[in-house]
């Protein structure tokens, strides 16, 4: 397997504090990465410079052997729309558009055919198992469907890399395994590359890999 | 995979099949996107209908107030150029003159002093001058009753304009006939054929005239212009108040080219020699000898203070509403995005643009305007009909009215006030206006929010919402 993401020397400072420090590591393509740490450890920040979210103070990042750190906000945001998917653990929907709408968000700035925007919603929704909900708002759904929708809204643009940042974390155990195994079938079936931010050492040790993360330097990969 | 970057900088360059600044591609994909964009503009508008409500309502009370007054302000001018505008003509003349010693026999009111016959064709003469009228306007004071009495040409345009409302009879043949108002005819028991006595003259009725209500000089009696002028001439209660030529008149009229009434008027006033500083006073004040000439402009501003409504005020509670609509958008815009601030990151995290967010920002803003515009205009359009099932009142300055302003026994003919529907109307052009002063408002609207959009960090706002 190649690498598809490769990181050097990263680092980034939040406030005071060095929430990122020094940190290189590779992923490859295909692979389930698990970045597990503490809260505070600096995970979820590793995590947003990895998916273009944010910007490193130092370091590189290239993505697809293309070096992502000189992207301007707007070329980043083109790239996340193109290259990755991003699942949040509070779901992050936006409460006034329902399931298709919230799905289909990411193909909205640049679709030229509404049917088909739709029609890829509903594929990506009949994927997570939502395809009953289309016309719900997130206030009619539980935890659960909200990250699916959040999940299927992540594989709307077909993703080389799906970033996840505590998955399970606001969900109960049940919920979160069936979303845990959703990710892993996805990983296996589809050969998506994930990325997955947990503290939880039961879901982290299921990854292909482990990094773990405190005070923002990795401690063993 | 296709390089990240070289796919990036197709995209931003234009190189591909996009252009650096829109996502746009062809003109029919402009308008899906549009399509697009204005469904979840109406979406998000429609779903949170309770905090878009002020901006509407604001839009929607600006454009009523911005319409409504101004066609008020244009209504309101129009009626006070409607008793000018009836007589059909671009400039009046008259002079003002002395108070007879005493009301009898034939005199001219004081504010129609005699004119010299002379001074016709030098007006004639005047570039812009397309033709001129003339009368000789009398007051009457019979033992019996009181008449107006005009004399006419009835070849000029004035005269001609009267002729069309003979509704019996034919136009005086000679200087003893005489055309009688239907009203004053039927309160009298005149009939064709026969006699009317003014001033001690016999004059046989050849007609009867109907003017009540129509755009021409209001009279009782209507005789050729000798015909007056040989009784003016001939009266010592007249002459003994101004010497009067058998070849003057005292009303002029003055049809101008509509682009040059203002130069012609003030040719008009070089034409007219000015009192001397000792010159007397007329009733109301007026110099005696002085011209007066009206025009439909200096009509209006005689009349205009009257209604408490001036372009400077007009222009002033527009301004104000303006600003006010403008901070109030804003404020409330500003307000909503800072709710939505968290929306905004997850669209920029899952791949939006400034561009694309502000896009959609301006089109709710739009729309917002739109149907605040839509609301006000038809409110506007329902007061405007309103206000024109009502009446307006116009004060008549005295010197234009036809009647003495100390006859008192019919006080409703005299009084110095008209009443016509009020002359107001829904103009495309204003509400146009409007429309471009609300897509204005969006317009800064948008401006003062793209900055905040722009310096929206996707993982700031969604680290710590």
């Amino acid at each position: 397997m190649s690498e598809i993401i490769v990181a050097r020397n990263l680092s980034k400072t939040l406030g005071n504090v060095k929430a990122v420090n020094a940190v290189s590591l590779d992923v490859r393509k295909g692979e389930f990465l698990a970045i597990q740490g503490s809260s505070g450890s600096g995970k979820t920040t590793l995590l947003s410079l990895l998916s273009g979210l944010d910007r490193a103070d130092a370091g590189e990042i290239e993505f697809g052997g293309e070096d992502i750190t000189s992207l301007t906000e707007d070329e980043l945001a083109l790239f996340r729309r193109k290259n990755v998917g991003i699942v949040f653990q509070y779901y992050n929907l936006i409460p006034t558009l329902n399931v298709l709408e919230n799905i289909a968000l990411p193909l909205f700035p640049e679709s030229d055919n509404k049917k088909e925007m739709f029609d890829r919603a509903k594929v990506a929704a009949e994927s997570v198992g939502l395809s009953h909900r289309l016309n719900h708002y997130p206030n009619e759904l539980s935890g659960g469907e909200q990250q699916r929708v959040a999940i299927a809204r992540a594989l709307i643009n077909e993703p080389e890399v799906i970033f996840a940042d505590e998955p399970t974390g606001n969900l109960d155990t049940e919920t979160g395994r069936k979303m845990m195994d959703l990710l892993k079938s996805l990983n296996k079936e589809k050969g998506l590359t994930i990325v997955m931010v947990t503290h939880d050492d039961g879901l982290a040790k299921e990854a292909d890999k482990l990094i773990k993360i405190k005070d923002g330097v990795v401690t063993n990969e | 995979m296709r390089g990240v970057n070289e796919e990036i900088s197709n995209h931003i360059n234009g190189t591909a099949t996009c252009r650096s600044w829109i996502d746009f591609r062809t003109t029919q994909t402009i308008g899906v996107q549009i399509r697009m964009i204005t469904g979840f503009a109406l979406k998000e508008i429609s779903k949170r209908k309770k905090k878009y409500l002020l901006n509407i309502m604001v839009i929607g009370l600006v454009v009523v107030l911005l319409i409504t007054l101004n066609s008020l302000g244009i209504a309101y001018k129009e009626a006070s150029k409607l008793p000018f505008e009836n007589i059909h003509s671009s400039i009046i003349v008259q002079r003002n003159g002395n108070v007879p010693e005493n009301t009898s026999g034939a005199v001219t009111p004081c504010s129609l002093a005699p004119i010299k016959g002379e001074i016709i064709p030098q007006i004639n003469k005047i570039d812009g001058v397309k033709g001129v009228s003339y009368g000789l306007f009398l007051w009457v004071f019979d033992k019996d009753s009181f008449k107006r009495f005009l004399g006419v040409d009835w070849n000029d345009d004035r005269g001609k304009r009267i002729g069309s409302e003979l509704i019996e009879g034919s136009l005086p043949q000679s200087d003893t006939d005489a055309l009688v108002e239907k009203a004053y005819a039927l309160q009298h028991g005149l009939k064709l054929n026969q006699t009317i006595k003014v001033s001690g003259t016999d004059f046989a009725v050849s007609g009867i005239i109907e003017t009540s209500g129509k755009d021409v000089v209001s009279s009782d009696v209507y005789v050729n212009l000798n015909s007056a002028q040989n009784m003016a001439y001939n009266s010592k209660n007249l002459q003994d108040t101004e010497k009067f030529n058998k070849n003057d008149v005292n009303i002029i009229f003055v049809d101008a080219d509509q682009t040059k009434v203002k130069d012609v008027a003030a040719k008009l006033k070089g034409l007219f020699s000015t009192p001397s500083s000792t010159a007397g006073k007329t009733p109301t004040g007026q110099t005696t000898g002085a011209y007066s000439i009206y025009t439909p402009e200096s009509f209006e501003s005689q009349v205009s203070s009257l209604f408490l409504i001036s372009d400077r005020l007009i222009f002033t509670v527009s301004l104000f509403a303006l600003i006010g609509a403008v901070l109030i958008v804003i404020k409330s815009m500003s307000h909503t995005l800072l709710e939505r601030r968290k929306e905004f990151g997850i669209m920029k995290a899952v791949g939006f643009r400034s561009w694309d967010i502000q896009k959609e920002v301006a089109a709710e803003t739009l729309l917002q305007a739109i149907i605040g515009y839509c609301i006000g205009v038809a409110l506007s359009f329902i007061a405007i009909f309103a206000l024109a099932k009502t009446t307006v009142s116009v004060a008549i300055p005295w010197e234009m009215s036809p009647y003495p302003h100390f006859l008192t026994s019919n006080p409703n003919l005299i009084a110095p006030v008209q009443t016509y529907p009020f002359p107001i109307r829904f103009e495309a052009v204003y509400s146009a206006e409007v429309l471009l002063a609300v897509f204005a408002i969006s317009l800064l609207t948008v401006l003062a929010l793209s900055r905040y959009i722009n310096g929206l960090n996707a993982m700031d706002v969604l680290r710590y919402e």
